[in-house]
């Protein structure tokens, strides 16, 4: 099934918004501004949520044509043809398609397992997603994480081709291997030119700190935009 | 609005399909993933974390709730979702002169595609069918995709070389230091906030990082909403 | 498929280095238009004086070479002063509009090259009191500082005929402290042992080997060899004349875009002018304290910072330790100076047997610039080892061919007294493109700043990269993936150039000069 490569899963889902409104607000501009309030907060909701690789929401307010001038299969019977019936070029222009409604789309690239995933989703952020999502047909009657789970599903496209250029490790692996890379980094450069047995203390000592086999900690958190200062990593060395 | 989240560009494109050209799609898909060799290109340009084509039949919109209207549409619709490295002139401009015929094969069968080539009516075809992102996570803003790949390689390789040196002596110990660093010689960039990715966004940056200053404080309410739940 | 250049209507500065061409002397002025009529009438007199791109000799289509050189070109507030059309104007690109300093962010200039250090001239450009604002770039070039002298007393004179129009922009800094001289002075600099003028600049290094070749331009087509773009054969071919001036096709097939009318905008380019100051002394320390520890020393390690050695320019990519370039050497010495066959030996060369950086690193200034097809690459059996991936991309220099950029300029003041980072000495470096937030913008930022496309990271080119001390830089220099050696990383690397000023110049084609003279711009 395409929605997976190894490890990493690829969920697609499209939730339609309830056409309603509360005052003169359409209930997908209120589920857009508390999105767009999630922007503001220290860190996205989505941290708090296990083996999120990264993902995304949006508004599909309704489909768009991008009408070129190019030709396409029909447009070049028409190029036999010495003249053009009109019918003929009216027929072969694209079709403007309407939505009936509007729909939120919550795109996630993760590891392991969806149901597991989803689950995981609700335990961790069920209030932040009724706030958003509780505008959306059904979401009334969800409930717990069964319900979170059903409803998704419920929800999900397939997905045609899964392009993977990364990895499909558990997020915390991941996070943990940039956090060992930072720091070997920096060990490598700080230790260059060190008779071998100072260099071999040293990095035993690298080794106790740093503790690359330990996935928890340290290690980097999920979502974080920045790092420590020097100045505090030397601190933090001394100690 | 973001599009970005530290080194990650969030790109979201909804293009229509003629539902009866979508099954070719479908094979080409099926055709890349059965031979990888066809993304060639896209490894080798190493900007991409995770990237996905859907294709939703035009009946195939989910319908989950009676109240729901039924959709009416005469095409199918091909989504298409990114998460890559750079701006979005770099990524599309590296599509277009790296991997035209690839682009082209996954994007043909849309109405009124343009051709990759040349590079200003591609352009604008993506920018006319691609839709902002409300909200976009990143569990490592600071790492590019390349990075996420080497460091896994870095920490596998440290492990190991952990283990085979407990025991051995100092020169042995040097031997294969130097050969664990040469080993990893890619793997050591640093790891910092991003270049700016354009002017613009890095405005909404520095307003977006005011405004969570004073978000510390209080809750920035939504929309005037008339009646709260 | 050859194709000929309107060589009488491009500028020619744009076809010509013209230091390389023996004109080690060079004047740039800068001017402020207060009235558009008389503004135009300033140009039109310029224009006369203004040389073209025409082949010098005296066979057809030749004109005589001349002893001294001049060239304009406009900022976008100079192209409004002259009251060009508004539907025109809009047709600019949004990094031209906006000039260069408003775009610090993207270029890096911060700390030490941020705008509150540049010379007052651009400080003082585009703020408050648009009587300094930066409108008309006149650059002249000549064989001696007489013939200098001569042109500029021309220049003055002409100006001094629209004194209500046209304002003389002070504000260069120079030696001993001065601040406030009305134009900036560059020559080449002298080599001490040989009492001559040279190619190098303040760090010691041959500079201006590598420089774009594309079709149309009437230069030598021996010259192509690593100028052009590498073809899958291994030959070279010319770049696309669209990358280098509007109304051309470029690489990407199409007309870059460009302001109307076709006449405003054909045959002309941008150009961005910046000033680099060169901190000789942070350089010297910098290169004496980290290849106390390098096996290879001092001469080598400078040249792994380039990718060239420092005498002679000789590319690492050739010559990438001590002994092959003795070799190198004695081959180059043997030919006739500044012969075909040595430019040949200092600019034929490919990446291609050099994927994983040993010989020339990942970091070094002109594989970060011009990384040829080198980002073709693909995990390699021996760890640490990159391979070339022929046919991944559409053609080898894909992902390069769109990011070449022609480079003008010269150094500028001594720097004899090496005990001080605070002398007057740097260069001005003048990067000639159809798009600037495409080519140059994109190179500054992507590749100096940055290293990601290199698997590098934040790692910054050790030259020009704008390395702070709030993170400090380091560079890794690569070795063999099947040798014993280890790799080696630069240190704390100090920032060796800062900002002192510039801004994005458009330089038109004569016809549009003559146009812009006529007040007759219409895109109508």
């Amino acid at each position: 099934m395409s929605n997976v490569s190894g490890k990493a899963y690829a969920l697609t889902t499209l939730i339609p918004i309830r056409n309603d409104h509360i005052g003169e607000v359409a209930y997908a501009d209120i589920v857009r501004s508390r999105l767009e309030n999630w922007n503001m907060l220290p860190n996205s909701p989505m941290a708090k949520v296990p083996e999120t690789y990264l993902c995304r929401f949006y508004l599909i307010d309704d489909v768009y044509i991008e009408s070129q001038p190019s030709g396409t299969g029909p447009d070049n019977w028409a190029d036999f043809l010495p003249v053009t019936p009109n019918a003929l070029r009216h027929a072969v222009l694209p079709k403007h398609d309407r939505l009936q409604s509007r729909y939120l789309v919550f795109s996630s690239e993760l590891h392991g397992d969806r149901d597991t995933y989803l689950r995981g989703m609700w335990l961790a952020i069920s209030e932040e997603l009724k706030d958003v999502f509780g505008f959306c047909y059904g979401f009334d009657e969800v409930h717990n994480a069964d319900d979170f789970v059903a409803y998704m599903k419920k929800c999900q496209l397939n997905v045609a081709l899964f392009f993977n250029g990364s990895n499909d490790d558990p997020l915390e692996e991941q996070l943990k291997a940039l956090y060992v890379k930072q720091e070997f980094s920096r060990f490598v450069v700080e230790n260059q030119g060190l008779p071998t047995a100072e260099l071999r203390k040293k990095f035993l000592t690298f080794i106790g700190r740093v503790a690359p086999t330990n996935v928890q900690f340290p290690s980097w958190t999920a979502g974080q935009y920045s790092l420590p200062k020097v100045q505090d990593k030397q601190q933090e060395a001394a100690l | 609005m973001s599009n970005i989240a530290g080194k990650a560009y969030a790109m979201n494109v909804i293009t229509p399909i003629r539902w009866y050209t979508a099954w070719m799609n479908k094979v080409i898909f099926w055709v890349a993933l059965k031979f990888p060799s066809t993304l060639n290109g896209l490894l080798t340009l190493s900007l991409i974390h995770y990237a996905r084509w859907v294709i939703i039949g035009r009946n195939q919109f989910p319908h989950i709730h009676p109240d729901q209207p039924k959709e009416n549409l005469n095409y199918s619709y091909m989504l298409f979702f990114s998460n890559f490295n750079g701006s979005w002139d770099q990524y599309v401009d590296s599509f277009t002169f790296a991997i035209p015929t690839g682009l082209d094969m996954f994007w043909k069968w849309n109405i009124r595609y343009s051709r990759s080539v040349p590079l200003t009516p591609f352009h604008k075809y993506i920018q006319y069918n691609q839709i902002e992102t409300t909200h976009y996570y990143n569990a490592y803003p600071l790492a590019a995709s390349n990075d996420v790949k080497s460091a896994k390689k870095l920490r596998t390789a440290l492990i190991a070389f952990d283990n085979a040196t407990r025991e051995v002596s100092d020169d042995e110990f040097q031997k294969q230091y130097n050969a664990l660093l040469r080993g990893l010689q890619h793997d050591f960039g640093d790891m910092r906030p991003t270049p700016i990715v354009s002017m613009s966004a890095a405005q909404v940056e520095k307003r977006h990082r005011r405004d969570l200053r004073k978000a510390q404080q209080e809750k920035v309410p939504a929309i005037q909403e008339v009646d709260d739940e | 498929m050859t194709k000929s250049l309107d060589l009488f209507d491009i500028q020619g500065d744009v076809v010509r280095a013209y230091g390389r061409f023996g004109f080690p002397f060079a004047r740039y002025v800068f001017f402020n238009i207060r009235e558009g009529n008389e503004g135009r009438e300033f140009i039109a007199a310029v224009t006369e004086k203004v040389t073209t791109s025409a082949t010098w000799g005296t066979g057809p289509g030749m004109v005589p070479r001349p002893t001294v050189t001049t060239n304009i070109a406009f900022t976008y507030q100079g192209l409004k002063s002259l009251e060009l059309p508004r539907a025109s104007l809009i047709g600019f690109p949004e990094e031209f509009v906006s000039g260069m300093k408003p775009r610090k962010d993207i270029l890096g200039d911060d700390g030490p090259s941020s705008p509150e250090y540049w010379d007052k001239i651009w400080r003082e450009s585009r703020e408050k009191n648009r009587h300094l604002d930066v409108h008309i770039l006149v650059t002249i070039n000549a064989q001696s500082p007489d013939l200098i002298e001569e042109r500029f007393d021309w220049l003055m004179e002409t100006a001094d005929r629209f004194p209500n129009a046209i304002a003389l922009l002070k504000g260069h800094r120079g030696d001993n402290g001065a601040e406030d001289l009305p134009y900036q002075d560059v020559h080449a600099l002298i080599d001490p042992e040989i009492k001559q003028f040279c190619a190098k600049e303040h760090f010691g290094y041959t500079d201006g080997i590598g420089d774009p070749y594309f079709e149309g331009l009437a230069d030598a087509p021996e010259r192509i060899a690593g100028r052009g773009t590498q073809m899958a054969d291994g030959t070279w071919a010319p770049l696309a004349t669209g990358e280098f001036l509007l109304g051309h096709i470029d690489e990407a097939q199409e007309y870059p875009p460009a302001p109307k009318p076709y006449l405003l905008s054909r045959n002309g380019t941008y150009m961005v002018y910046r000033k680099l100051h060169e901190n000789v002394n942070s350089f010297d320390q910098f290169l004496e304290r980290e290849s106390k520890d390098y096996p290879g020393g001092k001469e080598l390690l400078a040249a792994k910072f380039v990718g060239r050695w420092r005498d002679n320019g000789a590319p690492l990519a050739h010559a990438p330790d001590a002994k092959s370039k003795a070799e190198w050497d004695k081959k180059f010495n043997a030919l006739p100076a500044d012969s075909p066959e040595q430019d040949q030996m200092l600019s034929d060369f490919t990446y291609d047997n050099d994927m994983s950086g040993a010989k020339c690193p990942f970091s070094s200034h002109i594989r970060r610039i011009n990384p040829r097809a080198s980002l073709q690459m693909k995990d390699g059996q021996q760890p640490g080892s990159y391979e070339y991936n022929p046919h991944a991309f559409d053609t080898p220099g894909a992902l390069a061919n769109r990011r070449r950029i022609l480079r003008r300029g010269l150094p500028y003041g001594d720097s004899t007294d090496r005990s001080t980072d605070r002398g007057n000495h740097g260069i001005i470096i003048m990067m000639l493109n159809a798009d600037i937030a495409r080519q140059f913008e994109f190179v500054q930022q992507q590749w100096i700043n940055y290293g990601n496309d290199f698997r590098a990271g934040n790692d910054k080119e050790i030259l020009l990269g704008n390395h702070s001390k709030e993170y400090p830089s380091k560079a890794v220099i690569q070795v063999d993936p099947n040798s014993d050696e280890v790799p080696y990383f630069v240190r704390n690397i100090p920032r060796l150039v800062e900002t002192r000023g510039g801004d994005y110049f458009f330089i038109p084609s004569l016809t549009a000069l003559r146009l812009i003279a006529k007040g007759l711009i219409d895109p109508t």
